[in-house]
């Protein structure tokens, strides 16, 4: 028994505890809340990383919470997808503190300052919790946490159009949190299970009586998590709430908390059911099919959408909605390739699109332009920001060198290896798409406008834009170096198809 | 058309729950999943093994308490939301409609509530204490503390229960349960055992290692009551509180 023995539930407790102090802390001197915030997230991303070298594809770590041995106590299972998931949380997290440093001080008075850092450190708390967990109902209680820290974080400037945006994200937030919770009733009512592992050996011979009650479950778990992660039909409340909040948030929530559905999805679709399931292999498969084809849509609707939007932040949030449905569209492929490539894209989108609701926050903080035609020659003013702003864009269209790129020819390898031509073809299409409302605002912003030598350079505060540039810059590095994470995911899905 | 289809995905999922319902297991069926499978061990061995003899206290706080420390920060986050949007209120400042009415409270109320107050409170304590027992616990205790508050609040005006309960003191409170908990976590952690185990290393499971894991448990329930209490106050006091408010004279009582 080692010192890291411990790490695991660590990564989940140690941002609970600044949540915790940051009120605390906020009474004594409030400009100090902000350097405990950026403390907290650098001693999480540490222990998230520490945790790299332990966990090889088909080699989960375990840990079992209070010493209880799973079915009856709580497990914690890092696998590769949620050593993935931890890491990219960890690292933005730190990143977004830093932004909102000098961002969120304008935005707020300082009194209620304390309290948002103390909401991200208890959003982050959620997302890492929810990422490791190997169990239904503790999935669940971080849910719920996730879930209102974010709407609280789209609400908290108080404008008015927030607080709208806010409520009708609460209201579907809310009726996909009971889909969850009643999917996850239905199961237990017919396995006697939370453990995910148990109730899947539970369900690999479950009594043939029981098999409509699970099959029910799936069909609400889906439906829950797909609102989550603003699949097409249910995306409804993104594009209001994404655009509207302060732009640290905005980032947050595209970089991170929809992909915590897309995790949802994942985790019953693989690890609670997976294919041996009961053997209703057809049944598991149509469904995947339904999810994929939603997935298809979400890939052409959201990126059409973006491409008629006027407003920069609101077209960035469309864009989500499409890449989101890469995520989903490559894990139901089932084909590894398929697999390894969506979750490629976890990375590569959380970086792209946080770099570029950071950027639309330079604009909006240095110049108070939201509207895409007021960009003019902002390319020559705001140089490093713009320069973010093209570098991830690259990553957002899926042109090499970039981390983009890799997951969607991943996808795209996936679509081809599952004979799913159709598929194929809405992939192309949307980087297509992607290429048009990525390149209108890179064309605003260097080549139209007043000439070099007539402009000023009036930068944002260092502060905003290293975090912006950074991450895009790491869009480069990781396509650049896929070799680093790609052939661990590679095996890791391969495991997961066989089993 | 956008109601058209909301009406259709309800009806869907609908139809999709009376398809099913039939199937569900039998309700009082002794031999479903649900009974037999992990409920046996919580029942049999529950008492010896976690150490209260409530077995609902011994599942949430002892065989499950990662998942009542996740509830006890769901209601934490809730309030970090309410007062990331409101703000607090200011000591002995801030009014609500009811310190601006022009109508005091009757007599008949206020003494009332004067003499129920403490049997409230007192039974808040008891439920805090009992729940490792019977029936009970620090979420039900703490929310009836927030009740005895809410109920002072409404007939004696916001300006005197702030300057009764100071802020400061409610800040540190709210943070309590989860503090509490982590604390409690740590312990087992620095003595190399997985967080939130009870029973330490070197101590035998039996009476002695009962009685540790009903201290821990104690202490953790009591901070849940207490935070739960102090959140409670804390929501209200931001809430009912009003900006700007245009204040009337009081009428004077005849």
């Amino acid at each position: 028994m080692n010192a890291s023995f411990n790490h695991p539930v660590l990564i989940v407790v140690v941002p609970l505890l600044f949540a915790a102090l940051c009120p605390i802390i906020g009474l004594i001197r409030r400009s100090l809340v902000v350097w405990l915030a950026l403390f907290g997230t650098a001693c999480t991303s540490f222990l998230a990383l520490s945790l790299i070298g332990r966990v090889t594809p088909g080699n989960d770590l375990s840990y079992h919470l209070g010493g209880w041995e799973p079915p009856w106590g709580i497990e914690i299972r890092i696998d590769t997808f949620g050593l993935l998931m931890v890491c990219v949380i960890s690292t933005l997290g730190i990143l977004l503190v830093l932004y909102s440093w000098k961002y969120m001080e304008r935005e707020l008075p300082a009194n209620r300052l304390s309290y948002y850092y103390t909401l991200l450190m208890l959003i982050y708390t959620a997302m890492l919790g929810f990422s490791i967990t190997g169990d239904i109902f503790n999935m669940f209680v971080f849910m719920e946490i996730f879930a209102i820290t974010s709407y609280a974080l789209v609400a908290v400037t108080g404008e008015k159009r927030a607080l709208r945006a806010a409520f009708k994200y609460l209201l579907m937030g809310a009726t996909s949190s009971v889909c969850v919770l009643l999917a996850i009733t239905f199961l237990y009512s017919v396995t006697g299970s939370l453990n995910m592992l148990d109730i899947s050996n539970t369900l690999a011979e479950l009594s043939p009586d029981y098999i409509r009650v699970a099959l029910a479950a799936l069909v609400f778990f889906i439906t829950g998590f797909s609102v989550k992660a603003a699949l097409f039909p249910v995306h409804v409340w993104l594009p209001e709430a994404h655009s509207i909040a302060p732009s640290p948030v905005s980032a947050l929530l595209s970089a991170l908390v929809i992909k915590m559905g897309v995790f949802g999805i994942f985790r019953i679709l693989f690890t609670v059911y997976g294919p041996g399931f009961a053997n209703e292999t057809a049944n598991w498969k149509s469904l995947n099919e339904v999810v994929a084809w939603a997935a298809a849509l979400s890939i052409l609707a959201g990126a059409a959408f973006a491409i008629a939007q006027k407003d920069l932040k609101l077209m960035i949030a469309y864009s989500s909605i499409s890449h989101i449905g890469y995520i989903v569209l490559g894990i139901c492929l089932l084909s590894y390739h398929g697999t390894a490539g969506g979750f490629y894209n976890v990375l590569a989108h959380a970086m792209g699109k946080a770099s570029f609701f950071l950027v639309a926050g330079c604009f909006l903080y240095k110049k108070g332009f939201r509207r895409i035609e007021d960009l003019k020659g902002l390319g020559r003013s705001m140089p490093i920001s713009s320069g973010a702003f093209a570098l991830a864009s690259l990553s957002v269209i899926g042109l090499p060198p970039s981390a983009g790129f890799i997951a969607k020819w991943n996808i795209l390898w996936g679509c081809l290896d599952s004979r799913k031509y159709l598929f194929a073809g809405v992939v192309l299409l949307g980087s297509v798409l992607a290429a048009v409302y990525c390149l209108k605002v890179v064309y605003y912003l260097f080549f139209t406008g007043p000439r070099m030598r007539d402009t000023r350079i009036e930068e944002a505060p260092a502060a905003m834009y290293v975090p912006a540039a950074l991450l895009s810059l790491g869009t480069l590095f990781f396509g650049i170096f896929s070799g680093l994470i790609l052939p661990s995911l590679n095996s890791a899905s391969r495991i997961l198809m066989i089993r | 058309m956008k109601k058209l289809f909301v009406i259709l995905a309800l009806a869907a999922l609908g139809v999709v729950l009376l398809w099913v319902v039939g199937k569900m297991p039998e309700m009082g069926d002794s031999r479903t999943p649900d009974k037999t499978h992990v409920v046996p061990r919580y029942i049999e061995d529950g008492v010896k093994e976690a150490g209260a003899e409530n077995l609902i206290t011994d599942v949430i706080l002892n065989y499950r308490g990662y998942d009542t420390m996740g509830e006890v920060a769901v209601i934490f986050s809730a309030l970090c939301a309410v007062i990331a949007l409101l703000d607090r209120e200011k000591r002995g400042v801030s009014r609500s409609a009811v310190d601006a009415s022009q109508v005091r409270s009757s007599r008949i109320v206020r003494v009332t509530v004067r003499i129920l107050f403490p049997v409230i409170f007192l039974f808040a304590v008891y439920l805090i204490l009992h729940g490792e027992n019977s029936a009970g616990g620090g979420f039900q205790g703490g929310a009836v503390i927030g009740a005895s508050i809410i109920v002072f609040t409404l007939v004696f005006t916001l300006i005197e229960s702030t300057r009764d309960i100071p802020l400061t003191l409610r800040v540190i409170l709210e943070s309590l349960s989860v503090l509490t908990f982590l604390a409690v976590g740590f312990i087992g952690v620095f003595k190399g055992v997985e967080f939130l185990t009870y029973i330490l290393p070197g101590l035998s499971p039996g009476v002695a290692g009962a009685l540790r894991s009903q201290v821990f448990m104690m202490s953790i329930e009591i901070a849940i009551g207490v935070a739960v209490g102090a959140i409670f106050t804390s929501i209200v006091f931001a809430m009912i509180k009003e900006e700007n408010f245009e204040l009337e004279p009081h009428i004077p009582e005849p």
